[in-house]
């Protein structure tokens, strides 16, 4: 069983089986980069991810690795980090994304 | 002279006192703790955000995130901030000791955090505009806090920092030059990172629109790390308090067992000597 934390309240909820299955289906065998999603005391991620999903102003977007250098706001969303072992969403409802050199950092409640 | 009775009595109450303040004293070393683990963690959190405000910093003129029609009430808004309840010491009478040093009714406006504070206003007869209960969970929300700052032209804060576990000092700090003062480390060009510009990055929505939002996010962050500091402060003021009460109730404890043993001593010398004195009468008249 695969568990995954709704960052507004803390609590840990199951990942359907067919979310776990479609994602190790995918067979991710790409790069990865560095993320970490974090609040003040709290953190929701950290460690190698292939991609991180979220939403700005302009809509959707995905990072990916080698991404250029980006700073940006979030708006309200599911953030989705896929990571070796699962894909993790991480509700967040004020945010700031930077990325530099292969590391993504999400400062959440920023 | 009391009787022992009474005294054991007293000696008695003054143990519950001794067990009392014991349990505070550990729940207080308790709490800060837990807390001090959690300010170190947000230490982390603020010092990266920090570091990208310090690289994208356009200007030294720290506007806390109002726009540029906008006119500031021209007071300064003092914000203090104070322990919830009793029990932590002298350190909310600092506080208000220092601010008083400061404060000039025609020219400051008041907001208080924390009941223990807004008390000792109310007793000093200083009547503050706004008043918010100290935050009791991790998350501190200060939103309406920054609301009312961004109304003024100057806003100051006294707030209660933690040193070590015997000293805890009161400070009075301006916002703006807190802000600012980052800001110019960036200036004078001390970072060895890259400065964040349009040309090494690439903004979302606009470079401008991120500098303003990170502005009155390291607003909201300096606040929530004032409170997080005062807290800190608090329950090491209460710790030191609680032991200090423990020592000296202990100290009243041995001392009344002491006063117990000699009354006790005493009366069952009276007694020994109304015998003897019995005693020598029932021969004199034999």
């Amino acid at each position: 069983m695969v568990e995954r934390q709704v960052a507004s309240t803390g609590e840990f909820v199951e990942v359907p089986d067919k979310q776990v299955e479609d994602l190790q289906g995918k067979g991710h065998k790409g790069p990865t980069m560095q993320v970490k999603v974090y609040a003040p005391f709290k953190v929701y991620y950290e460690g190698e991810a292939y991609s991180v999903t979220a939403v700005n102003e302009s809509g959707p977007f995905d990072i990916l690795p080698k991404h250029r250098n980006f700073l940006c706001m979030l708006l309200p969303c599911d953030l989705v980090v896929e990571t070796p072992a699962v894909t993790q969403t991480i509700k967040v409802s004020r945010a700031l994304m930077h990325v530099k050199a292969d590391k993504v950092t999400v400062f959440v409640d920023v | 002279m009391k009787r022992p009775l009474e005294i054991l009595a007293e000696e008695k109450s003054m143990r519950t006192i001794v067990s009392l303040t014991s349990a505070f004293e550990s729940l207080s070393s308790m709490k800060m703790a837990q807390t001090k683990n959690k300010v170190l963690i947000s230490n982390e959190f603020f010092s990266e955000v920090w570091n990208i405000y310090k690289q994208i910093r356009m200007d030294v003129m720290f506007n806390f995130g109002r726009q540029v029609d906008e006119k500031p009430i021209e007071k300064e808004l003092m914000i203090l901030i104070t322990a919830q309840g009793g029990l932590s010491g002298d350190i909310d009478q600092r506080l208000i000791r220092k601010f008083r040093e400061h404060y000039d009714a025609e020219k400051n406006d008041i907001i208080v955090i924390g009941h223990h504070g807004a008390l000792q206003l109310d007793q000093a007869k200083i009547k503050y505009n706004l008043y918010f209960d100290m935050p009791k969970k991790d998350t501190v929300n200060v939103d309406v806090l920054m609301n009312e700052i961004k109304r003024y032209r100057r806003s100051r804060v006294f707030y209660q920092s933690y040193v070590s576990l015997s000293q805890q000092v009161i400070k009075s700090l301006d916002l703006s030059e807190v802000v600012s003062s980052m800001g110019k480390i960036a200036d004078l060009d001390t970072l060895d990172e890259e400065k964040i510009t349009e040309r090494t990055y690439i903004f979302e929505p606009n470079a401008f629109a991120v500098a303003s939002h990170l502005e009155t996010s390291i607003l909201r962050l300096t606040l929530a790390q004032f409170i997080y500091d005062s807290r800190l402060a608090q329950l090491a003021s209460r710790f030191k308090s609680m032991t200090a009460a423990k020592e000296r109730s202990l100290e009243t404890a041995n001392e009344l067992h002491t006063q117990y043993s000699r009354a006790k001593r005493a009366l069952v010398d009276v007694r020994l000597k109304e015998s003897l004195a019995g005693l020598k009468k029932i021969r004199g008249s034999n």
